[in-house]
């Protein structure tokens, strides 16, 4: 009863592709983000949410009543696309109209939100009423967000779903928008999905991380867990582990673990024990990584420190992404101005840390 | 999308060597039509237009035209949906059905009419019996005629312009509350108009012009290209000119006029 929107056992077969098994609930104002390549099954899930496959078992339950056997019409959902969605042949005025609920209109406002179901509120509030008479078609992808999540709003839903609202825009826009749509929801107390295949969007906006894969759960739990634990190397990767690397345990002990990398071994620290000599996948964090310029020897037996070689240097806003060398291939952040002060180019030498708690042993 | 400007790459002499290529084409559509116009004075053209049975043609063609147009909108427009929505074994064949009015000869199609619709015909037996409904010598048999050449035109263009709405526009109007129909009627519908109105146009024209499944359906009332041909059956071609070309100036200004109607209020596309 707790959960705002609740998915139970989802199975649903389509054509060659099959769904299996999806679980997961969501509290008000939560937001969940679906992560996974093409073809895993992320828009499937959205639209059998929606309403628009029939699954095969499983349950779909809005504020607490099921919905599962209802057509989309009277699931009370905000359904956002990429490019938003807007009805092209009707004004922006006559895109929020047409979702106005007679049954549903004017439910109470959640907090200093105009009542949902009143168009001509919902424009004002967007800060867009003086574009109502415009076409889709002469707006700013800024303001057709707003348009679309006033027109979503005007239909009282009770979930959000966002199907990849932001893939056809740039990365700038992408951020701004991300930005926004972040305020909003958190205002709003509506819980929410979104689906992406752009870890920037997860770490902008999720509570909740799913990946997906071939229509299954890969992993599925609170987005800090799923960043910082990921569990196979194909989640590390798509949740954006910069750093992915084989390897294999040489020891456990009451310290820790020690596992052969490259040519180094690296200590993680203690968690469960493991039999020595097998084999497993390392993750570490680019922003875990230090970088400082090579000191004297005496240094050089910490734990986790090894030395190393800039082999390439990629500029991204302020960030500074460094390829190293150091008996393995380490990726590292650093910012611009440090780059310049350290006199970093490729072919420097530099010195690595990493603490074991950001050593994370995956089993593949 | 961003373009790049004209470069020196730009194909200029290709876009020559096409336009000259179509200029031929665009020349052996017009001269004919020229020609035939030319040879009347205006004197003639209020003569022929003063002949009572030539008037009468011409608004049975106009009358039969648009009676076939629109009951090709009523049942074309929702077999095109069908086609553009639905997936089904023997899709191909469906549309290939739709399709096959086209590569038929006319004469063929109006003998096949006339076993259906005519007097012993398996549909046009009982309806006279039952119904009343009489397809020879009547403007029934002509727009039967008419609308077996010409119904395809409305259900390609019409298919056409359902496939190029994406169907999450009508996802979203669902979750918003409504339901199938109304999704059809306001949004589906509309944003397909402007095909439809181009096949529905194509339609009436292609009706206007038919003869061959006419003549064979139904000799009287005579449509206006069956009035010509008898004109000139009987007077030569003088006689059959001035009709000719009234017809062509009665049928050219409702094509334009329509064409520019269906034209009209199309949705202001996105710039991608």
């Amino acid at each position: 009863m707790s959960a705002s929107l609740a998915v139970e056992a989802l199975t649903l077969t389509l054509g060659a592709f099959r769904l299996n098994q999806i679980d997961f609930a969501l509290a008000r104002g939560e937001i969940l983000v679906i992560l996974g390549p093409n073809g895993a099954g992320k828009s499937v899930t959205l639209e059998t949410i929606a309403g628009f496959h029939w699954p095969d078992s499983g349950r779909v339950l809005i504020g607490g009543s099921e919905v599962t056997a209802l057509p989309p019409e009277r699931r009370n959902i905000g359904f956002v696309v990429q490019n938003f969605g807007l009805f092209p042949h009707l004004t922006v005025a006559q895109n929020v109209a047409i979702a106005r609920r007679s049954d549903r209109a004017i439910a109470a406002p959640d907090s200093t939100f105009p009542a949902h179901g009143d168009p001509a509120a919902l424009l004002s509030y967007f800060g867009v009423a003086h574009l109502a008479k415009r076409m889709p078609a002469a707006l700013s992808p800024g303001e057709k967000q707003r348009v679309a999540l006033a027109r979503a709003l005007a239909s009282v839903p009770d979930v959000f779903l966002f199907d990849e609202p932001f893939s056809a825009l740039d990365a700038d826009m992408r951020e701004q928008l991300r930005e926004e749509l972040n305020t909003f929801l958190r205002a709003l107390a509506i819980p929410a999905i979104l689906v992406t295949h752009d870890r920037g969007d997860a770490i902008a906006l999720a509570d909740k991380i799913m990946v997906l894969r071939d229509g299954a759960v890969v992993q599925s739990g609170a987005a800090t867990e799923v960043f910082r634990k990921p569990i196979s190397s194909f989640v590390a990767r798509f949740v954006g582990v910069e750093n992915v690397l084989p390897g294999r345990i040489v020891e456990t002990t009451e310290n820790g673990i020690s596992i052969e990398v490259g040519k180094q071994i690296v200590g993680a620290a203690r968690g469960q024990s493991m039999p020595a000599g097998r084999p497993i996948v390392v993750s570490i964090h680019a922003e875990d990584v230090a970088v400082s310029l090579p000191e004297g020897e005496r240094q050089k037996s910490a734990i986790n420190r090894f030395a190393g070689r800039v082999t390439a240097m990629r500029r991204a806003g302020a960030l500074v992404t460094i390829a190293i060398d150091c008996g393995f291939p380490l990726r590292a952040f650093l910012l611009g101005p440090q780059v310049r002060e350290m006199g970093l180019d490729v072919g420097s030498g530099v010195a690595v840390q990493i603490a074991p708690e950001a050593v994370h042993i995956m089993a593949d | 999308m961003w373009l790049p400007p004209a470069t020196p790459s730009y194909p200029g002499a290709l876009y020559l060597a096409c336009w000259f290529a179509g200029s031929v084409l665009l020349a052996f559509l017009v001269l004919p039509l020229v020609a035939l116009a030319l040879t009347q004075s205006g004197a003639s053209l209020a003569g022929v237009a003063r002949m009572v049975d030539v008037r009468d043609a011409i608004v049975l063609s106009l009358e039969a035209a648009f009676l076939s147009a629109a009951a090709a909108a009523v049942v074309g427009v929702p077999l095109a949906y069908a086609l553009a929505r639905t997936a089904f074994p023997g899709k191909g064949i469906v549309a290939a059905l739709v399709d096959l009015p086209l590569a038929v000869p006319h004469t063929v199609a109006g003998i096949a009419l006339l076993l259906v619709f005519g007097r012993q015909g398996v549909l046009g037996e009982p309806l006279q019996t039952f119904v009343g409904l009489k397809f020879w010598g009547t403007i029934a048999g002509v727009v039967v005629a008419m609308l077996f050449v010409s119904a395809p035109y409305t259900v390609n263009a019409a298919r056409i312009g359902f496939e190029a709405v994406d169907p999450r526009l009508e996802k979203i109007a669902r979750t918003l509350g409504l339901n199938p129909w109304r999704t059809f009627m306001r949004i589906t519908l509309p944003l397909a108009r402007r095909s439809i109105m181009t096949g529905v146009t194509l339609t009436y024209a292609r009706s206007i012009s038919e003869f061959g499944a006419v003549v064979i359906l139904v000799y009287y009332p005579m449509t206006a290209p069956v009035k010509i041909y008898e004109l000139f059956l009987r007077f030569g071609l003088e006689q059959s000119a001035a009709a000719a070309v009234l017809l062509l100036i009665v049928s050219l200004s409702l094509f334009v006029l329509l064409r520019t109607l269906a034209q009209r209020g199309g949705v202001p596309q996105e710039n991608r």
